[in-house]
């Protein structure tokens, strides 16, 4: 998923340096938590402040976004999860298995469970949330993309629901563990898309109460629970009575409410404001990197000059990313050399490729035929100047990173490369990319698990969807690559699976097409009265199941 | 019947003509803006890039299939040529009808109506304080002497060019990291209304001081001020008893467009404080493309702007007679 949050801090850095800096010297004078209890107590509402963009929808089914991944995790559960070692763990799915051609799997649900309408989870509501998702009515995004493969769903008895597929689908399991395809109550869905997406109904611990739009939802403890994943702490329903899901866009107000006792836990935090909590002893820091892959710049081999792979080696030979991200991010994002986010088990990386060498890159250029110089110092070939479009969207790169990117600018001036940065909303910025008007592109994608790789790099995914979005943004065209990435995908085998992502993962790096940054950064603030919250190791949504209030 | 009184009748019919032609002008005046506006709004959002059909389907970036692409161009009627659509949203909102929510999927008089209150609230609060604000400058200002009237003049000046998001993140930083005195978010009480209040109202009132100030120093040269000295009112009374009342005249048809200032100031005010209200709305609507929910606040802000100038308007009209002989004499 690839949509990203139109709320994150807009303003430059500077401002919220202000506040930070006076949040620096109170740190100082903040008093030492007290005494610390294990014992869990039950009780009491966790005021949660988000820095996402409100949900226009809470149904995941429907579109399928972050901000929508964020709280529905609350509230909706799916048939499988992930454990912190990557491994898919039973969920409302107690165990499942594939034919031997891949194209039929058989899943069997809990006997036990009921949605907080009451009705009972079986095959029939797998099969009606499956038949939801890809009914276009439902105007699904990620989900339909998801269950691309798949054909049907069969009810074979009560707790047993059996998928056909058009093609072995390697990553199924990782597609259905995420909270776009999470299992809904079949009598709310019926109930139509403008009351489902108000409050859906799930089996989660946690139940919809009220949405107040531009401030907040109100989730309710749900006390019939008993559905929490395998890697969960406890049994039975959660401890805290409920959770007060506040919109609050920005980061200063969020990190000053936090500072203030108003909210308890934020998400979106900033560079600048880790820093400064991770100096107050009251406030605790939660580094929950998103699956799926790095944040990398994509250069565009679809066009002149990328084309020229001596030209995307010359550049990223050129620039130099570490400085700038250790001080721009105040140690809260380390560099990554993979296409995966450091999540991903199958993650390849290769540092050897992006060591900075200024005369190895004007040695390429040179040669590739850049050899001549304008007025301004930028390279010419045959009267045209090396010069690059990087429009970045403010939307999906914070403060810090759009920062960055003018260094990136700056440094590649010195081999002679022009970097012309515009900063675009999110609406415009994809219109400028479905217009092919690029050479270099930031553009997140959280996914669970390596089929990421597929979506980005396999030469199907240059042809516009009908929107006009292509995911492929580096125009890798790369008939072995194609071919390593489709057998990746339908083999079941583990360990040749891991194996061809590794080559096609070097085929990438190797190629120049993509230099990374560091692992999609998702970073939550809590006060450390806040305990044993964590984040799912799906796609790195907070939980709150576990959770408790000390001393409150 | 005596000659006085129909020359009276004569006066009072013809004071009443001028007053319904007066607002008849003013209402044709009125639906013209509002269709000026929305016509605008219209075909402004649907020319900067972004596809309306996507904020149906989630946001921007949308993988959607063609199917379901083609079903809400269907459903929106966006697969109409653009001056069919144009001409189907007029249409409706002459029949009063702001549509439905691309995004949200809910009327939009309804979300408009859960938002104007905050948004009011905040103005409404925002006029009052930077009204109190500007009196108690200005009438400092003016009679403390040299010093005072350059100071005075200073901070005028300086709150009047004061950016909101920025005024805002000192507040905050002030108020609520470093003192702890006020919540930076909204609490739905009072206290959170203070600092995104404040923000509007200071530099608001650096202007309205700016006009009061001017004013109330051109009035206490006038005349009627020197009688009044003479008759032995002291020089405050003569401040808060005579010069004040038409010092405020200027200032008070600056209101009308104070309040349209507060609203637009909403959009970055109810942002950076996570106060619901139009502003807010408007930014994530735009974000989103969400052409009826776009066109809904703004229609919505140039009819209160419109009330308000009317208002303020037929204040000046029956505080100041003068306003209306001009007319009579035209």
């Amino acid at each position: 998923m690839h949509l990203a949050s139109p709320a994150r801090a807009r303003r430059g850095i500077a401002s919220v340096a202000a506040a930070a800096g006076i949040a620096l010297l109170l740190a100082g004078c903040q008093a030492p938590a007290g005494e610390e209890s294990t014992t869990p107590v039950e009780g009491g509402i966790l005021s949660y402040a988000s820095g996402d963009a409100e949900p226009t929808c809470l149904d995941p089914h429907v579109g399928g976004n972050y901000p929508q991944a964020l709280i529905a995790g609350q509230f909706l559960e799916s048939l499988v999860s992930r454990d912190a070692d990557g491994k898919i763990i039973p969920w409302l799915a107690t165990e499942w298995s594939a034919s031997d051609d891949g194209l039929s799997w058989e899943f069997t649900l809990r006997d036990d469970v009921s949605f907080t309408d009451g009705t009972p989870l079986d095959a029939e509501a797998v099969k009606v949330n499956v038949e939801h998702l890809k009914d276009p009515a439902t105007e699904s995004s990620t989900g339909y993309l998801a269950l691309g493969k798949v054909d049907s769903v069969e009810v074979v008895s009560d707790t047993v629901a059996r998928f056909s597929l058009s093609a072995p689908d390697s990553a199924l399991l990782e597609s259905l563990s995420m909270p776009w395809l999470a299992i809904e109550s079949p009598a709310g869905i019926a109930r139509g898309m403008e009351e489902n997406c108000q409050a859906p109904i799930g089996t989660g611990p946690f139940i919809v109460d009220e949405w107040v739009k531009q401030d907040h939802v109100s989730l309710v403890r749900n006390d019939d629970y008993n559905s929490p994943p395998a890697d969960a702490k406890h049994d039975g329903k959660a401890y805290l009575d409920g959770i007060e899901w506040r919109f609050i866009p920005d980061s200063a107000s969020r990190y000053a409410a936090l500072q203030g006792g108003q909210v308890d836990v934020l998400d979106n935090a900033q560079p600048d404001t880790i820093a400064a909590a991770e100096k107050t002893e009251t406030l605790a820091h939660l580094d929950a990197p998103r699956p799926g892959a790095s944040n990398r710049i994509e250069l565009n081999a679809g066009a002149e000059p990328f084309s020229d792979p001596a030209v995307r080696e010359a550049f990223v030979r050129a620039v130099d990313v570490n400085d700038g991200i250790e001080s721009l991010f105040f140690g809260s994002a380390g560099r990554s050399y993979s296409p995966l986010s450091s999540v991903e088990s199958a993650g390849y990386s290769d540092e050897s490729l992006f060591s900075t060498d200024l005369d190895e890159a004007n040695r390429l250029l040179d040669e590739a035929g850049w050899n001549e110089r304008d007025a301004d110092g930028y390279r010419v070939k045959n009267g045209e100047r090396l010069s690059l479009d990087f429009p970045v969207s403010t939307n999906q790169s914070i403060p810090a990173e759009q920062s960055l990117f003018e260094q990136i600018q700056a440094t590649a001036k010195d081999a002679g490369f022009e970097v012309n940065l515009s900063l675009l909303d999110l609406s415009s910025w994809y219109g400028v990319l479905a217009q092919n008007n690029y050479d270099l592109v930031s553009a997140p994608y959280t996914k669970v698990g390596p089929d990421v790789l597929r979506i980005l790099y396999h030469s199907d995914g240059i042809t516009p969807a009908p929107s006009g979005y292509f995911a492929n943004l580096s125009q890798v065209n790369n008939p072995e690559l194609d071919d390593l990435l489709t057998r990746a995908s339908e083999i079941s085998d583990e360990d040749e699976r891991a194996s061809l992502y590794e080559d096609a993962q070097s085929i990438i790096l190797g190629g120049f097409h993509i230099l990374p940054l560091y692992d999609q950064q998702n970073h939550f603030l809590m006060g450390t009265h806040v305990k044993d919250a964590r984040s799912l190791p799906t796609v790195s949504t907070p939980t709150f199941y576990d959770a408790w209030l000390d001393g409150k | 019947m005596t000659p006085g009184l129909t020359e009276s009748n004569r006066a009072s019919r013809s004071r009443g003509f001028r007053t319904a032609r007066w607002l008849l002008v003013r209402l044709g005046g009125s639906i013209f803006v509002l269709w000026a506006v929305a016509t605008l709004t219209f075909f402004a959002i649907r020319l900067i890039p972004g596809d309306p059909a996507e904020a149906v389907l989630g946001g921007p970036g949308s993988q959607a299939s063609q199917e379901t692409l083609d079903q809400v161009r269907r459903d929106y009627g966006l697969d109409l040529p653009l001056g069919i659509q144009y001409l189907n949203a007029l249409g409706r909102l002459l029949s009063g009808d702001l549509g439905t929510s691309y995004a949200l999927k809910v009327p939009v008089a309804d979300l408009l109506g859960a938002q104007i209150g905050g948004t009011l609230i905040l103005a409404f609060a925002a006029l009052t304080v930077a009204w109190l604000l500007a009196l108690a400058l200005s009438l400092w200002s003016t009679g403390g002497g040299r010093l005072a009237a350059s100071v005075g003049q200073g901070i005028e000046l300086t709150s009047a060019a004061l950016p909101h998001f920025w005024l805002a993140t000192v507040l905050i930083a002030i108020f609520s990291s470093a003192l702890g005195w006020l919540p930076p978010v909204s609490t739905g009480g009072v206290t959170g209304l203070i600092l995104p209040t404040l923000t509007l109202a200071i530099p608001l009132a650096g202007f309205l001081a700016q006009v009061m100030r001017e004013t109330l120093l051109d009035t206490l040269d006038a005349p009627f001020i020197v009688s009044a000295r003479a008759r032995g009112e002291s020089p405050t009374g003569i401040r808060l008893r005579h010069a004040l009342r038409h010092a405020s005249l200027p200032a008070i048809s600056l209101s009308g467009w104070a309040l349209g200032y507060l609203i637009s100031g909403a959009v970055v005010v109810e942002t950076i404080f996570a106060r619901p209200g139009l502003g807010r709305t408007l930014l994530q609507a735009v974000t989103l493309r969400d052409v009826p929910i776009v066109t809904g606040v703004v229609l919505l802000v140039a009819l209160v702007y419109i009330v308000m100038t009317i208002a303020t308007d037929a204040a000046s009209r029956l505080a100041d007679p003068r306003l209306r002989r001009a007319e009579a004499t035209r």
